[in-house]
Formats: structure tokens, C-alpha cells, sequence
């Protein structure tokens, strides 16, 4: 009784997952694009939403070296021994800005486990003005660093989706990477798990 | 099998479920869509040749479409920080082009946030374009540009050539 249940319900799923597959697959077939993307725009390499885990799970973070909005170098290193959010966001980015007013209240309610959460902006139209003015207005005090082509291979790979976060343990791994945005519950839960997952 | 039985093996059945779940790997998250297809254009402009009187005001109306499941944000979005939907054209002889008309947009929130409302484009929607032209075949080049974004996430701007077709006919 139990397997047959167990098998109806895997079987049933996998029917819904295939369905929902050809539906799409039959919207992609009947619309037809008279002009293409222009290879040639911005941010035309790849778009795509990560839908593989981030080959950075369960890796040391690479390491980062960049600018802060006061011009100051900031290093990853610098945060070395502590847990830390590396929040990918942009200013066009209005998800990110939900979530942005969440990451300061855990820095805050959470710094005295050392936890601490880094913006990186990747928004390469604007400038540092128009950054500082927005930071301003979400009342985000943790460092802002601007993105760099190199920090944009190593966390974001092909990926362009914001916000991006990805979770450091104390000892420097990735134990969490998160693609858009959730629940403020669920970013704490992750917030909780990270200052967990490096503790001795 | 009894009904006590009966509700006893759904029970057992659901914990067996939630404890598979449980167990699954929790590193990697993503939000928002479940789009099996990834695409690589969130518009697209469908080009549809149009015919207008010569020498006599007209409007053309040009038809972008979304993906289901995005938005673009309208020309006039809310917030001066975020990119709003503009489609430049190049001048072409023999047409004299007005201003171009936007729809209003609609207005959207992302989840965990009803309260903060952006304004979009979904679905499709129509920039109109006056027009005066001479009489013959006419093409006028463009960009539109947008930047979309999901129910939980956004994606950095882009643009997309605007090709339109149309041609000025005299009644004569």
C-alpha cells in the first residue's frame, strides 16, 4: 500500500513536471522572434537563471579585492574568521531591494556572532552617485563594493540574475547560495545555518 | 482495508513524504520561476507591415511581446532608480516621426512585499507612432529598451533592434 502510495505520487509528479515542460517547450515553437537579441547589447552572453546548484557550493570563496563607495579597498580576507552574506544586487534591481533592508536588520541582530554581509553592485550604467544616493535611501550601512569583470566571473559565472547571495561560513566556504529572492524567514534561516555551519 | 487503516497509511504515507523532503540537500536555492526553457530574450518586437495614407497624419503601431511569467518596467516607472521601457528611432527620409505614445503601465509587487508597487508592462503591449510620410515604401530603425525581471528576480538591461515596415499609399 505504502509503495504503490509513494510510487502514485512520484509517478503523478513526474507527469505534472513533463506536462509543464511541453507546455512550455510548445509556447517557445509557436513564437517566433522576427528580430533577434542584439549580440552586440549588453548583458546579451547569458541571462539565464541558475537552475544547477552554483559550482561554488561547498568551495572556498574566491577571493575578493574591490572598491568600497568611499573609494576605500576592500578585500574578502578582511572578513576573514567570520560569517558573511556576499549579496549581489543592482540598483534596477527592485527584488534587491527588498531584501536589502532585511540583510542590514541581521547584521545588526547578529554581530555578535561575527556576522557580517557584504553588497557587491553589479549595475555597470550607473555611477558610484547614484549608488551611494540609493544605498542611502534603503538605510543599508554594510559595505557597498563595486563589482568588478573578475568578482563577476568568479561568483556570477554566465548567471545574471539578481540578487545573488552567497552564504560564507567562518572558515571561508560557500555553504549556501540563493538566486532571487525569498521570504525574510527563509533569509534568516540561512543566516542562522551560516553563523551554525563554521562554529566549533 | 478499514477506514482507520485507510487514514493510518495516508498519515504514514505524508510523514514518509516529509521526511524525503527533509532529507533533500539545502545549499542551493532559487526563487521565483520555474522555467524549464531559459530564454534569451524577454521581448520581442513582432514586425507587421502597415499601411498608412501619404502625405497625411497616421499613427503605426508597433507590437512588443513578453515572456510569460516577466514584466518590463512601463516608461514611466516609479522609482527614478529603475530603467524604464524606451524605444529610440533613427530618422528616415520621407517620414516625419511625432512623439512616441507609451501605454500606462500596471501595476505589480513582488512577493514578500505586496505594499511596494512598480509599474509594468506585461503580456504584450503597443507603442504607437505618428507618422507623416510620402507616398512609398518606408523602414525605420530602432532599439527598444528594457530591462525585466520575474516574480522574484531581475535581470540586467538589454536592447533589441526595432525594424519598421510600412508603406504611404496617394488615393490616387
Amino acid at each position: 500500500m505504502m509503495v504503490a502510495g509513494i510510487s502514485l505520487v512520484v509517478w503523478s509528479g513526474y507527469q505534472n513536471l513533463r506536462e509543464r515542460r511541453l507546455a512550455a517547450q510548445a509556447r517557445q515553437a509557436n513564437r517566433v522572434t522576427l528580430i533577434p537579441d542584439n549580440p552586440n547589447s549588453p548583458g546579451t552572453a547569458s541571462a539565464d537563471a541558475p537552475d544547477a546548484p552554483s559550482p561554488l557550493l561547498g568551495k572556498p570563496a574566491p577571493p575578493l579585492s574591490l572598491v568600497d563607495l568611499n573609494g576605500r579597498h576592500v578585500t574578502l580576507s578582511d572578513f576573514k574568521g567570520h560569517p558573511l552574506v556576499v549579496n549581489f544586487w543592482g540598483t534596477y534591481c527592485a527584488p534587491c531591494k527588498i531584501e536589502m533592508p532585511w540583510l542590514e536588520t541581521f547584521s545588526k541582530k547578529y554581530a555578535a556572532d561575527g556576522f557580517d554581509v557584504i553588497g557587491v553592485t553589479y549595475d555597470s550604467e550607473v555611477g558610484k552617485d547614484t549608488i551611494s544616493k540609493d544605498v542611502q535611501k534603503l538605510g543599508v550601512t554594510y559595505p557597498i563594493l563595486l563589482s568588478d569583470p573578475k568578482a563577476e566571473k568568479d561568483y556570477l559565472s554566465d548567471t545574471e540574475v539578481l540578487p545573488m547571495s552567497f552564504y560564507v561560513d567562518r572558515t571561508g566556504k560557500v555553504v549556501q547560495v540563493t538566486a532571487g529572492l525569498g521570504s525574510e524567514d527563509q533569509l534568516e534561516a540561512m543566516v542562522k545555518e551560516t553563523i551554525a555551519a563554521g562554529a566549533k | 482495508m478499514s477506514k482507520p487503516q485507510m487514514i493510518r497509511s495516508a498519515l504514514t504515507l505524508a510523514r514518509t513524504l516529509a521526511l524525503i523532503a527533509a532529507a533533500a540537500p539545502f545549499g542551493h536555492a532559487q526563487f521565483g520561476m520555474d522555467t524549464p526553457a531559459k530564454p534569451k530574450n524577454y521581448v520581442t518586437y513582432t514586425a507587421e507591415a502597415q499601411t498608412v495614407p501619404a502625405a497625411k497624419p497616421a499613427v503605426l503601431q508597433l507590437r512588443f511581446q513578453l515572456l510569460q511569467g516577466f514584466h518590463v518596467n512601463s516608461h514611466t516607472p516609479k522609482s527614478e532608480f529603475l530603467i524604464p521601457t524606451a524605444l529610440t528611432l533613427q530618422p528616415a527620409a520621407g517620414v516625419k516621426a511625432g512623439d512616441l505614445e507609451y501605454p500606462p503601465g500596471q501595476p505589480f509587487s513582488f512577493s514578500f512585499d505586496p505594499k511596494e508597487k512598480v509599474d509594468v508592462y506585461a503580456g504584450a503591449f503597443i507603442v504607437k507612432l505618428p507618422v507623416v510620410a510620402t507616398a512609398g515604401e518606408h523602414t525605420m530603425d530602432g532599439t527598444l529598451k528594457y530591462q525585466a525581471c520575474d516574480n522574484a528576480s531581475c535581470y540586467p538591461p538589454r536592447t533589441i533592434p526595432v525594424k519598421i515596415l510600412f508603406t504611404a499609399k496617394s488615393r490616387d
